[in-house]
């Protein structure tokens, strides 16, 4: 057991300060104490160490401290000296000991004996499971060239030896969560910035919230930022939704704008601020380029245009624009995280990102920051070449511009069922579920057939590890001790993380490091993982000789880095070194260098849109068995505008039965007002195959088996709101 | 230092129901599956509001009262309220799980906890106070809308809030039971109109009722007693049959 | 030499005072564990006093469930080892001749607390009507004994499996089993006042009280307070000879 990340908490200074030291009443009695009448007296403190961790329920790694007693973890506790979180732990942080000690973990590796997806199973020693994926692996490189074998790998702070793995293996082939979450978004503003900005919304004055939902899709700082600004700087938040989500049940203004219009919104936006000179024109001329094709451009999406598109009304669209416009530069279009939504996410995202260059907010408080300097080095390594591999990644040129280091998880699935350009027949995955997460899972069910070999590592029987030949059980993350992280805090925080064990790890489990560097040896690419975790972050700590004391004192280091004018010295990343409000790169590559409003497809008579989303009790389908969250959500629901349900006959919690082209699920209806009348929403997660999660069977439809599978036409990132189903009472 | 009021002043304003004080408050208190000892309530929009359509999120929990309807139904004095900290505390111990104090609470604060089949409710997270820690709720909110301290202490974070808030402090209180709850939401909130009023069970009632009329008739039977003894005493036995001898006699037996 | 009758067994008698023994300490921690101003019998000095002898409230609620089970274990071996006593015990205490025993019930109290007189103002006859092997107020505070006993016990284990076995659903039955113990425990104890004196205080029934250790009562004794019984036995060919 490790004692690096244990707390040395002196009592918080909490009650002394306020005098709250509870008045100690003792003394001797005849059995066992004299205790006073009506006053419960001194209770004596839980026995437990504390130990510092980083949560790893969802993405956003907020500190923590665990409570251990005899080895057990009975209570996770927010860090209160973890800025990026605001010193809290949501419902999902507090809920790890349920993940941790879930009866439906996975405790040895098993191989598939059966048919794949039959849930057939038969227990194997590590030796034979390593020695086995390590064969099939080779017989797969041997076979197909290492580019024969995908990678994938879900956001994780061990996943960059996923990444290692697979390039001294030889593969390419290397996709992540993040094309079937965020990378639309990343695309339109490093497309327009040169790179992602960080929200500073505790400084800003005026917040235009769409295609995100902050108090339900927590994001820290930025959740409870927004809501200590609206509270106490008085921040005004403008939300488009869809639905009548928490965020819009907050906000000032909410417009359950039309979906797939938000861009004509922002253009309507921009055609005001331009149209009444309502920018700073001089810091517009300086840092920006394309002003003048932005203006011609924007001329034609009148407010007027723009709301019967919308639905916004043309004079609020207006007075938004002014208002917004007035706060500049402490005023913003949130940039949001997931924009796997329509074929033109790229282009709506830009978009916003072209609202917020045109209010003058980058790299000032209340707007935009570039991310910050953490300090945290890469540790290289030099792979090996094979020269028998093919050119590029099996998604290569797909789409006009891929992430390399992610690609496109729908184009890739898509080229592996054609085999083309190249056969992939082996794969790995850890801590990720594209079963779930992904659109049109018979797809992903036909990809997994294909296969020759394909191992999960994962702490559950998740519905991708339900599909897989050898499903090896990994550990949790209070179990494991993992490398550091550098997280941007946007205004709170650039901070360094690590991860040390609070408790022995249960059952057979291993970290996927253990797992790779196993594997490798078997490989002959031992030399590749020579090295353990502490000495792994060492490197990765090479230029910051505090942080580890810090990180052991504290449970986190603080890079005192500059927080605002980071760009007052710096040239951007684009081709004309500005913001690009005209991106020249889109122009020569054939793209719309600003972007084009297109009326999203027209909905086809007696059907729906389907918008999906979650709460924030649950991180998607790595959290709806959990025992504890699942009693906040024990099922999705169809959300069903009253109208809609009055036509079609449904009441509430009704079964119906939600069709698409591609897949069908049985679903409970919630009728409410909450959601448009051409839009049904549902939550993802739900509806597993897998007989291994105890909790959820037969719970809900999934998102995966519904949604057709669009993507964007730039980033090739999923478009997960452009499936249209149809809705029916289910005859009992 | 005047006795102590420890209570909750709420900024329900910056609820953002994300429930991590439920969650929080159920592993820190081992709560059974469908149970909580706290709650965030939701006020119902009105969507004929438009782009103005708003949802109130309110965090609530045990009230600790001045004048606990949950203490009054209790027989054993197991609920009672802690003279120093001004705490509604529960001695399990001392419970029987009679039930009664559950539907006394015009909050529903109280529940049979299936675990220990007793009833169960906020305490204020005692062990984490003397680990010098916050109640589980408080110390995990992430707009740290809920406040905890003491209400007695004008320097605590309570009583400034308290004071900074003058003429703004709610109190949810029922219209037929007012227990002067020790819970106070900042600035505005709802819902305010979940309350129930307090139901003390028949069981009880009757108790109380009949309490008087028992100790009436013990009362009659000692008057009888010290007549008889009077008697004895002024008049002699009224029996007259028993000679003095065979007392003396019996002694020997 | 008084001619003695054998009135009471060994077990009757450690019974009896078992069960008074027990019957005192269950009152004493009993009391303790009303805390309720609405109905404490004594006021709240007396829980909070004794709770704080203790050591608090949960100690004193086992060591009356302690006495309670010894008390119901005590009279579990009484019906064991003395069935045939138990059984006559009932059959005597609950066969009542209303004419009889209510006239002996009424004079006897007019007699005990205002003397004779009354009765002769009346017109009534200050004897008492003869009665048989317990008088009607042995017989009744038996009965309040017996009865009230068996709701004592049986609303005293439910409450004590209140935490084992009862869910919110049946909590009631806990709830109505404190108010019958309650209440029961109030009426029996009206009575024992009553059978304390006149058993232990008052002089005339100084035999019988006797008997509750020797286990004999003499024969006059026998005559004149349980006519009925003395000549019964009396005629009897066993019986002691003078």
């Amino acid at each position: 057991m490790q004692n690096q990340n244990k707390v040395k908490l002196s009592r918080r200074d909490f009650f002394k300060a306020s005098g709250l030291a509870a008045a100690g009443i003792s003394g001797g009695g005849l059995l066992g104490g004299l205790t006073p009448a009506r006053a419960k007296g001194a209770t004596p403190p839980p026995m437990w160490e504390s130990r510092y961790s980083a949560c790893d329920m969802c993405f956003n790694k907020c500190g923590l401290i665990a409570r251990v007693e005899k080895g057990v973890v009975t209570k996770l506790d927010p860090n209160p000296k973890f800025l990026k979180s605001r010193g809290m732990l949501c419902a999902r942080g507090n809920a790890g000991i349920a993940q941790v000690y879930d009866p439906d973990r996975l405790k040895h590796p098993l191989l598939r004996k059966g048919a794949r997806g039959e849930g057939k199973w038969q227990r194997i020693p590590w030796d034979e499971a390593i020695d086995m994926a390590a064969q099939k692996m080779q017989e797969i490189r041997k076979k197909h060239s290492p580019c024969g074998h995908l990678f994938t790998a879900g956001a994780d702070l061990q996943s960059q030896f996923v990444g290692r793995f697979a390039e001294v293996y030889g593969s390419y082939n290397v996709t992540s969560h993040e094309s079937l979450c965020l990378l639309s978004g990343t695309r339109g503003f490093l497309d327009t910035f040169g790179e992602v900005p960080f929200a500073d919304l505790l400084n800003s004055k005026y917040v235009i919230m769409a295609g995100a939902n902050r108090f339900e899709a927590l994001v820290t700082p930025d959740s409870i930022d927004l809501m200590t600004a609206m509270r106490e700087n008085g921040l005004k938040l403008v939300v488009l939704d869809p639905r009548y989500t928490k965020t819009a049940a907050l906000a000032h203004e909410w417009y359950p704008i039309r979906p797939g219009t938000d861009m004509i919104f922002m253009l309507a936006l921009m055609h005001v601020i331009i149209d009444e000179k309502l920018f700073d024109r001089q810091w517009i001329e300086e840092k920006t380029y394309g002003i003048e094709q932005l203006s011609e451009h924007v001329k034609q999406y009148t407010p007027q245009y723009a709301a019967q598109e919308c639905g916004v009304p043309a004079e609020d669209i207006a007075r938004i624009a002014r208002e917004l416009a007035a706060d500049a530069p402490r005023s913003m279009v949130y940039p949001g995280r997931r924009s796997s939504d329509y074929e033109n996410s790229s282009q709506i995202r830009r978009s916003f990102a072209l609202v917020n260059g045109l209010l003058g907010n980058w790299d000032k408080p209340g707007g935009l920051l570039a991310a910050r300097a953490v300090g945290l080095k890469g540790v290289p390594y030099d792979p090996p070449w094979y020269d028998e591999n093919p050119d590029d990644r099996i998604d290569a040129h797909a789409a006009p511009a891929l992430f390399e280091h992610d690609g496109s998880f729908v184009l890739t699935r898509e080229a592996v069922l054609k085999g083309e350009p190249y056969p992939i027949k082996g794969w790995f995955i850890y801590k990720t579920n594209p079963m779930v997460n992904a659109p049109n899972r018979k797809k992903t069910i036909q990809m997994m057939e294909q296969m020759d070999f394909v191992t999960v590592v994962d702490i559950t029987m998740s519905d991708t590890a339900w599909m897989a030949d050898l499903v090896l059980p990994s550990q949790s993350y209070l179990e494991r001790q993992d490398p550091c992280s550098g997280l941007q805090g946007s205004v709170a925080c650039a901070c360094v993380i690590k991860r040390d064990p609070v408790i022995d790890p249960l059952y057979e489990s291993r970290p996927v490091f253990n797992i790779l560097k196993d594997i490798a040896g078997k490989l002959e690419l031992g030399e590749y993982f020579d090295f353990n975790i502490p000495g792994y972050r060492k490197q990765q700590l090479r230029d910051l000789p505090d942080a580890e004391a810090a990180m052991d004192r504290d449970g986190v280091y603080y890079n005192p880095s500059k927080v605002y004018g980071i760009y007052e010295d710096r040239i951007y990343k684009t081709t004309s070194h500005k913001i690009e409000l005209y991106n020249q790169r889109y122009e020569q590559m054939g793209l719309d260098p600003l972007p084009v409003y297109t009326p999203p497809q027209k909905i086809p008579e007696s059907r729906f849109r389907l918008v999906v989303g979650r709460n924030a009790y649950f991180t998607h389908g790595s959290t709806c068995n959990n025992a504890l969250l699942h009693e906040l959500t024990p099922e999705n629901v169809l959300w069903l505008n009253p109208d809609a349900a009055k036509i079609l006959g449904v009441r509430d919690g009704e079964t119906v039965e939600v069709s698409s082209s591609v897949g069908r699920g049985e679903i409970k209806a919630k009728v409410t007002e909450a959601i448009r009348k051409d839009t049904v929403f549902m939550y993802t997660g739900f509806g597993p195959l897998s007989k291994g999660l105890s909790l959820i069977q037969n719970s809900g439809a999934s998102i995966a088996a519904l949604l057709e599978d669009q993507h964007d036409a730039i980033s090739g990132n999923a478009a997960m709101h452009e499936t249209f189903v149809t809705v029916t009472r289910k005859v009992a | 230092m005047a006795k102590q009021q420890f209570a909750m002043v709420i900024d329900s304003s910056k609820c953002i129901d994300c429930k991590g004080c439920v969650i929080s408050c159920k592993v820190a208190n081992k709560v059974p599956e469908g149970f909580s000892r706290n709650w965030i309530k939701a006020s119902v929009p009105a969507f004929s509001m438009g782009p103005r359509t708003r949802t109130h999120f309110q965090p609530g929990a045990c009230m600790h009262c001045d004048t606990p309807t949950c203490v009054q139904a209790c027989p054993t004095g197991a609920t009672y309220k802690d003279a120093e900290t001004g705490i509604v505390e529960i001695d399990n111990s001392l419970c029987i799980g009679c039930g009664n104090c559950i539907p006394a609470c015009p909050y529903g604060a109280r529940f049979r906890n299936t675990a220990i089949r007793k009833a169960d409710k906020c305490d204020y997270c005692p062990e984490r106070r003397a680990a010098g820690l916050l109640p589980a709720c408080v110390d995990t909110c992430p707009t740290k809308a809920r406040v905890f301290g003491d209400i007695n202490n004008p320097d605590s974070e309570v009583s400034r809030m308290l004071s900074r808030n003058k003429g703004k402090v709610i109190k949810i209180v029922n219209a037929q039971t007012d227990t002067k709850p020790n819970m106070y939401y900042i600035g505005e909130t709802a819902p305010t109109d979940w309350t129930t009023a307090a139901v003390v069970p028949a069981s009880m009632t009757v108790m109380k009722e009949v309490s008087p009329l028992i100790k009436g008739i013990v009362g009659l039977s000692g008057l009888g007693v010290l007549a008889m003894l009077g008697r004895q005493f002024l008049a002699g036995s009224s029996d007259s049959h028993e000679p003095e001898h065979h007392d003396e006699e019996a002694r020997h037996d | 030499m008084t001619r003695l009758f054998k009135r009471h067994d060994k077990s009757d008698i450690f019974i009896h005072w078992f069960n008074a023994a027990c019957w005192l300490l269950l009152l004493v921690t009993g009391v303790g564990l009303i805390g309720n101003p609405d109905i404490d019998p004594v006021g709240s000095w007396y829980p909070d006093t004794l709770r704080t002898l203790v050591g608090g409230g949960g100690n004193l609620l086992t060591i009356h469930v302690v006495i309670g089970f010894a008390w119901i274990l005590g009279f579990l071996w009484y019906l064991t080892v003395n069935a045939r006593g138990a059984a006559f015990f009932l059959r005597e205490v609950f066969m009542v001749s209303p004419a009889r025993d209510m006239a002996w019930m009424i004079k006897k109290m007019v007699l005990m607390t205002l003397g004779p007189k009354p009765l002769k103002m009346i017109g009534m006859a200050p004897e008492l009507p003869e009665q048989g092997f317990y008088n009607m107020g042995q017989k009744a505070f038996a009965q309040a004994s017996v009865v009230g006993g068996v709701v004592i016990a049986v609303t005293g284990v439910i409450m004590f499996l209140s935490d084992k076995v009862f869910t919110a659903e049946t909590a009631w039955i806990v709830s109505w089993s404190v108010t019958l113990h309650y209440i029961a425990v109030g009426l029996v104890f009206a009575g024992l006042l009553v059978h304390v004196y006149m058993a232990a205080i008052s002089p005339e029934e100084r035999p019988g009280f006797r008997s509750m250790f020797t286990g004999h009562v003499p024969e006059d004794y026998a005559r004149h307070h349980h006519g009925l019984w003395y000549r019964e036995i009396s005629s009897e060919p066993a019986a002691k000879g003078e």
